[in-house]
């Protein structure tokens, strides 16, 4: 089992640089996830691991060896696409055992693995079919499968759950995930679905035009976003944003919110100068529905989402901001009525203007 | 819906419509059924300048044999297969290992290499007639079936790498990459993935391709002189007298000259319209 080191990795389409200076350090058997927005460059970085992508410039080390100009076949990594890639003439279990065939391993030797693989993926009824008569999770597990014959030192996933309904979608995640720990093989995981990365991933690195934002464990990406953009894509329902202006106050900081309501942060080692404008970010799920708790905003209800879980509200404050707030699912607020929220001063997280955090509400400390 | 079908058209159309196309299918037939009237007709009409009325008798029979006793069609369909089979697979298999190369390979000069093969079909192949003439004399081929092959194979291959191109391009390049991934060698890739998928573009375009060098004509005479290496297409000349053109002969010759492309056309049929469609919808 392998470790894999990016170290400056850049690409560059003509004059479009589309990755720029990547540093990652991927550890062995670590379940390592590329998120984010479509057209930020992570499935290229993932391509550029396989070896499918050339690497324009920077290094590419897996198991220590450089691998930056090696072709993909020598690099000992398996690759599940998008689309699943399965050859549609052959039968399941020719598509599992193909590349062993076409690399010179002998008969038995591809039967047993691919009868591993298939018992592992429960494909072992299907063997005798093609592509085209299975579902779309068949069809899945045998792309897996195809990789997992092939024993390799490291298993990329290109957005592989993207084309399944949501239902099989949150199956084949625990399915994922299982064979990782059976496996314990290192995993890189392209996903777009922030949902995917937070349960499934050891590390989430968190990718926007082509440069990493922030790279760290789930929960230490919900809680302590570095800067606006990791705050905005983790969590769901998105965080809330709120312009306001900062003064220090002594180990403190006052925060005018809109409608002059003040809020006092702890400051920390952070520091504000005199009426500087910040961003003040607050989850829906920290904000108090009953105004209970913190400073508290005066609001009007514009739409109720009863999931009976839990309530999505979305209040409108009295500059016109829009503040979605999770509720108790026995909430009955109704839209059109007034409505107060409380902010709790030890959820806020705190941006300056370049969108850098200042403070991070981190609840877990 | 367009087009609107004409079943709900109004009536004067719907009308129209039911006179006209049997006319306009008799007008495009007319060519080939005053040559098959022509082949059942005694020389005698002909000699008396009946070339368009009915045959004053039935003179099949005799017209079909005379062909086969008094010239050797035989042979002439001998070597039109002898021509037409080794085109077909000379063609369509150098078309699928280029259209391999420029389906799948980024390179500099791809464009202009395809470009280059598309731009062939574009060119009258009447100018190349005296080059192409001298060339095989200097070469040692005219008047030889292989010469004729060489040629009719690279005349053809332009368009089949076109066609073979456009189709390996349609197909989904994840499955090149996966293997790729797995180790599997470029050549395996040809040969186990890409292949197998080409076949209904294979069987299209091997029709097509048939029929076009059956048919052919130009090169048959351009390049060929003697009786060994005859066409039956060019052959067919020979049917005619010294001094009098044996129209009957000659168009009975040309029925069951034309009888292989027809029946391949028959047997064949869902390919080959398919081979029109494929590149064209696929692209």
């Amino acid at each position: 089992m392998v470790d894999v080191t990016l170290h400056n990795v850049k690409k560059q389409f003509g004059a479009v640089s589309v990755i720029k200076g990547v540093d990652l350090t991927i550890a062995d058997g670590e379940f390592c996830v590329f998120v984010g927005p479509s057209g930020c460059g992570k499935s290229t970085l993932l391509r550029m691991i396989a070896g499918l992508e050339e690497i324009s410039s920077g290094d590419l080390k897996i198991g220590g060896n450089d691998m930056t100009h090696v072709g993909p076949s020598e690099r000992g990594v398996a690759m599940v696409f998008q689309s699943y890639a399965l050859y549609p003439h052959m039968t399941v279990a020719d598509n599992i055992g193909f590349g062993l065939r076409m690399t010179g391993h002998d008969k038995a030797e591809i039967e047993k693995r691919t009868k591993h693989a298939a018992k592992m993926l429960q494909l072992e009824p299907l063997l005798t079919r093609k592509p085209s008569q299975l579902s779309g999770g068949q069809r899945q597990r045998v792309a897996i499968g195809r990789a997992i014959v092939r024993n390799p030192e490291v298993f990329l996933f290109d957005e592989p759950l993207s084309n399944l309904d949501a239902a099989l979608r949150v199956q084949m995640r625990t399915e994922i995930s299982t064979l990782h720990q059976d496996l314990k093989a290192t995993m890189i995981y392209v996903t777009h679905d922030q949902v995917e990365a937070m349960t499934m991933a050891d590390k989430i690195v968190v990718l926007s035009a082509g440069s990493i934002e922030q790279i760290g464990s789930p929960l230490e990406l919900y809680h302590r976003p570095k800067n606006l953009f990791v705050a905005g894509f983790i969590g769901s329902p998105k965080m809330n944003f709120l312009n306001a202006t900062a003064v220090p106050a002594g180990d403190q900081i006052r925060v005018t919110l809109p409608g002059g309501v003040d809020i006092l942060l702890p400051a920390g080692n952070a520091g504000v100068s005199e009426g500087q404008s910040v961003t003040l970010g607050i989850r829906p799920e920290h904000i108090d529905a009953d105004a209970k708790d913190g400073a508290i905003l005066p609001a009007k209800l514009r739409l109720a989402e009863y999931l009976g879980s839990e309530t999505m509200f979305y209040v409108s404050l009295a500059d016109g901001s829009d503040i979605a707030v999770k509720a108790d699912g026995l909430a009955t607020a109704k839209p059109g009525a007034d409505f107060r929220i409380g902010i709790p001063p030890k959820a806020c997280h705190l941006f300056d203007a370049q969108g850098v955090a200042i403070i991070n509400g981190d609840l877990t400390k | 819906m367009f087009p609107t079908p004409v079943q709900k058209a109004p009536a004067w159309v719907r009308h129209a419509y039911t006179i006209i196309l049997p006319i306009a299918l008799i007008i495009w037939l007319l060519p080939l059924i005053g040559v098959a009237i022509t082949s059942i007709r005694p020389s005698g009409d002909l000699a008396a300048g009946n070339y368009f009325g009915m045959p004053s008798r039935f003179a099949g029979f005799e017209n079909y044999t005379a062909v086969f006793r008094d010239s050797p069609i035989g042979w002439y369909i001998l070597n039109s297969f002898k021509v037409t089979i080794p085109t077909v697979i000379g063609a369509v298999g150098l078309a699928c290992l280029s259209g391999f190369a420029l389906a799948v390979y980024k390179f500099r000069a791809n464009l202009i290499v395809f470009f280059l093969f598309v731009a062939g079909n574009f060119i009258p192949f009447q100018i190349l007639m005296v080059p192409v003439r001298d060339m095989t004399l200097k070469a040692g081929l005219y008047d030889s079936i292989s010469g004729l092959v060489l040629f009719h194979v690279a005349f053809q291959t332009g368009f089949c790498t076109l066609f073979m191109r456009n189709f390996i391009k349609s197909l989904p390049f994840a499955l090149i990459e996966s293997a790729r991934v797995e180790g599997v060698s470029e050549w395996r890739i040809f040969r186990y993935i890409v292949l197998p998928l080409m076949r209904p573009a294979i069987a299209a375009l091997s029709v097509l391709v048939f029929t076009f060098i059956w048919n052919d004509y130009f090169w048959a005479t351009v390049l060929v002189q003697g009786q060994h290496a005859m066409p039956v297409t060019a052959g067919l000349y020979s049917l005619n007298g010294q001094w009098i053109a044996a129209w009957h002969l000659v168009s009975a010759g040309s029925i069951v000259a034309a009888m292989p492309p027809v029946l391949m056309f028959f047997l064949m049929q869902k390919h080959f319209i398919a081979g029109l469609t494929l590149g064209a919808t696929k692209g």
